[in-house]
């Protein structure tokens, strides 16, 4: 918030007032209004999964189970409910914060989820940090050297950081830097060393993605006035170009590392199943298979309401890094 | 300066002794699947079934032979109208908790496993119990409705949870509270990342010479070789066959073969026009080369099946095979009036293997003009196209590319061969009826004498063998690989991990 009272050239106090005030509120305001997509969603995400052929109790009992077994099975895992009081009962454990029990374990989702969290999260903030780092830096070099040999020699190398098969890259990296190396282990989640390989796996992509966009919202702000101002007055390429340029390139980036980082708390399925990390992407697509309703639809809310927060951080970081943008 | 070079070496000396000692022995298994539960008397997978049977034990056990022997129990008699099992139970013995076994706590289990309110998955194996009692304090008796033959078969697989933790954890927390007799206890388990057990340091019996076992579940198959190359795994099962090549040259790797109570078979609706006659599906089971199935769909790991139930069951009895002759299948399909044979469709899921599998059938039926149309399915979906026809005349299926595991003979025909257990009830997707065979696996099940028992299921493997109301493909083999460090740590016929005797040189 100083920057934009900078801007304004004083230290108004009751202008930051103004300021906190209208961004509590524009918060409060976004914050009001995620109850109705939570709802919808949770109606959507309810609809969908019993829409799905498939029926928990057959799969769960197995082919050798007989018929009066899966009877009385339905009945006890309350399939046999009318439908609405089934997402009733859905909502009260969602929001009593006891989230219910899976129908495949017997255990309370709670105990299943919490210790997938952590894999999940470190993973996404290991492979998006580096990714954005290293995705600027390369996307700058690019930019400033367009149309030169290295800038081809960098996009060549995104093209291809997009297009590589994630599970692919993720059993090269096994064969050299565990097999034949030994310098990483092959998967789980033993301490930070074991997040190396799949954070390279996972941010590959989105490396290469942030790369592209960099390079082409810098190439755009090169063009414009205020950087032929800036040269003029005989900044330095590095200032005009860290600075002046960078920052107003970096709310296209924001964009896209807000969006990834969502799908990316997701979790990834193909990188948690080459690396053997027990996070919810894995958790999801197990479930699916068994037609664990009740935990289904327990990861779809919380995707949800991630994905909510995470749209409005980068909301509130647009206002940080335009003061232009104002909160309504 | 001697004082004090003194006391380094002793100080030295400690340490190694120390760390020597303290050099703990352990294994690191890394397996294929996530574990579902801990609570033996509600789980259907053999996985599960591995991680339960390290912590808890039956009154009888498996040998590696797939025959029974005392464990829990000291000795038993079978009444000879087959009505009452009489089960003495060894004295001296505690669960890990430390409360005693005896016959009360094995009553209790049955009670449990048999509440028809709580509708375990095990309750399927003791519908025919009338009740249980104990009637000495190391004496229980078993006491069913009918004779029934596979009885000790059922009983061996219920293994003996402490009643105390019972009580002390209830149904759910039994599930991450694991008490029982056996040689490992619990460690932890952490969702989806591993289960680790330890050595029950008062175990009854030879206690394991190994300290700590972690189980890990590596779903990828070139991760699971991975880690078996690098060391961070001692065993691995199962081990992918189509990779097998990949590490066959390497010193520290060894590589197990074992044969399996998996029946490998595609199931030919008996209902439908097209398979109704008999001469149409035994011309099926001779168009479709058994050895060829082997080498492309399972790298080699498959032996052809001689009978409709595996080898490895008791009672299994061999049957001529149905040996590959492209000549015969086609007079038997003329003989039987589709001399350019017809149009079918053949369902399954929808894994590689099993997809390779169901292209397999299409290409040695487009031998003798069937055209088989390849319908891979998502679990789930085939279930529900399987068992949503409630009538023979509503099933749209024709043929079912499927495996089946059992341990014992009844469980491995009754459900897949007898008129009652057509789809909606069970999976007979053959829709198969033959009233003999429907006797004679009712009387096979009741027959207590195991001559005549022998008898009745031999003619039974011969009849459905004749009908042919499947294609019969094979009996996997399963394979497993190991460190050569890794010790006496081998796979059962049913697909469980046996750990008894696990040593590591490491």
């Amino acid at each position: 918030m100083y920057r934009i009272i900078k801007n304004k050239g004083g230290c108004d106090k009751t202008y930051i007032l103004i300021i906190q005030e209208k961004m509590r509120y524009y918060i409060l305001k976004r914050l009001i209004n995620t109850i109705p997509i939570i709802i919808i969603v949770s109606i959507l995400v309810f609809l969908f999964i019993h829409l799905i052929p498939g029926d928990p109790a057959r799969l769960l009992a197995g082919h050798q189970a007989t018929l009066e077994e899966i009877m009385i099975m339905r009945d006890q895992l309350g399939l046999n409910d009318p439908i609405y009081l089934q997402y009733f009962h859905f909502l009260k454990d969602f929001f009593s914060g006891n989230l219910g029990t899976s129908i495949k374990t017997g255990l309370p989702i709670k105990e299943m989820l919490i210790p997938r969290f952590k894999p999940t999260l470190y993973l996404a903030i290991f492979s998006i940090v580096w990714a954005s780092i290293f995705g600027v830096v390369t996307g700058i070099i690019s930019a400033v050297n367009r149309g030169k040999a290295l800038d081809y020699f960098v996009m060549i190398g995104a093209i291809s950081g997009i297009s590589l098969p994630l599970f692919w890259l993720g059993l090269m990296l096994i064969q050299v830097f565990s097999v034949n190396l030994g310098w990483f282990p092959t998967g789980g989640v033993d301490g930070f060393k074991s997040y190396i390989l799949p954070s390279i796996t996972l941010g590959a992509g989105i490396m290469s993605m942030i790369a592209r966009y960099t390079r082409s919202s810098m190439i755009e702000i090169l063009k414009e006035s205020y950087i032929r101002t800036s040269r003029a007055k005989g900044l330095s390429e590095i200032l005009v170009v860290g600075k002046h340029a960078l920052r107003n390139s970096l709310i296209d980036v924001v964009t896209i590392v807000g969006l990834q980082f969502g799908f990316l708390l997701a979790g990834s399925v193909l990188v948690e199943t080459v690396f053997s990390i027990p996070g919810l992407g894995r958790l999801l697509i197990d479930s699916i298979l068994f037609r664990d309703y009740t935990v289904i639809q327990v990861i779809l809310l919380i995707f949800t309401l991630q994905f909510i927060v995470v749209n409005l951080v980068v909301d509130v970081m647009y206002g940080i890094l335009n003061p232009k943008i104002r909160y309504e | 300066m001697k004082k004090r070079m003194v006391f380094l070496l002793t100080v030295l000396m400690f340490v190694i002794s120390v760390t020597g000692f303290a050099k703990s022995k352990e294994l690191v298994i890394a397996v294929n699947a996530n574990f579902i539960s801990l609570d033996p008397h509600n789980l259907s997978d053999t996985l599960s079934g591995t991680a339960a049977a390290t912590m808890y034990e039956g009154l009888l056990k498996y040998e590696s032979d797939m025959s029974l022997k005392p464990l829990l129990a000291k000795n038993y008699k079978v009444s000879d109208d087959g009505l009452t099992y009489t089960f003495e139970i060894r004295k001296g013995i505690k669960f890990s908790d430390g409360t005693i076994l005896d016959a009360k706590a094995v009553k209790y289990n049955f009670d449990r496993v048999m509440d028809k309110n709580k509708n375990l998955r095990r309750r399927r194996n003791f519908l025919t119990v009338k009740n249980v009692e104990a009637i000495k304090t190391n004496t229980v008796k078993i006491v069913l409705n009918t004779p029934y033959a596979p009885m000790l078969n059922r009983i061996a697989s219920l293994r003996i949870i402490s009643p105390a933790a019972l009580k002390k954890y209830g149904d759910q927390g039994i599930i991450t509270h694991p008490v029982g007799t056996g040689p490992y206890v619990y460690d932890k388990w952490v969702q989806g990342d591993k289960l680790v057990i330890r050595k029950n340091n008062s175990y009854w019996g030879q206690k394991p010479k190994v300290d700590k076992v972690t189980f890990k579940p590596v779903m990828e198959n070139g991760s699971r070789i991975a880690m078996l190359q690098t060391g961070e795994a001692d065993f691995i099962y199962p081990m992918p066959t189509e990779q097998v090549r990949r590490i066959k040259g390497n010193k520290n790797i060894e590589i197990m073969t074992g044969f399996s109570t998996i029946a490998r078979y595609v199931t030919l609706n008996t209902n439908k026009d097209v398979f109704k006659n008999k001469k149409v599906r035994q011309a099926i089971n001779y168009a479709v080369n058994k050895k060829a199935y082997a080498q492309v769909v399972k790298s080699g790991y498959l032996v052809p099946l001689t009978s409709p139930v595996p080898e490895a069951l008791e009672y299994h009895a061999d049957q001529t095979p149905y040996t590959f002759n492209l000549k015969k299948a086609k007079q038997l399909m003329k003989e039987a009036g589709y001399p350019n044979g017809f149009t079918t469709s053949i369902w399954g899921s929808n894994n590689t293997e099993d997809m390779k599998g169901m292209q397999f059938i299409n290409q040695q039926l487009a031998q003798i003009g069937i055209k088989v149309e390849v319908m891979p399915m998502e679990e789930g979906t085939l279930a529900n196209s399987i068992y949503g026809a409630q009538t023979p005349e509503e099933a749209k299926i024709n043929m079912w590319y499927v495996n089946w595991s059992s341990f014992d003979i009844d469980g491995a025909t009754k459900n897949l061969f007898h008129s009652d257990f057509i789809p909606p009830v069970s999976a007979n997707t053959a829709y198969y009826t033959n009233s003999k065979v429907d006797k004679m696996i009712e009387d096979g099940a009741i027959e207590t004498n195991s001559k005549k028992r022998a008898k009745i299921y031999a003619e039974m493997q011969s009849a459905i063998w004749n009908d042919a109301p499947w294609i019969f493909l094979g009996s996997d083999q399963l394979v497993s690989a190991k460190r050569k460090t890794t010790k006496n740590v081998y796979v059962m016929p049913d697909g469980a991990i046996n750990l008894e005797k696990a040593n590591t040189t490491k």
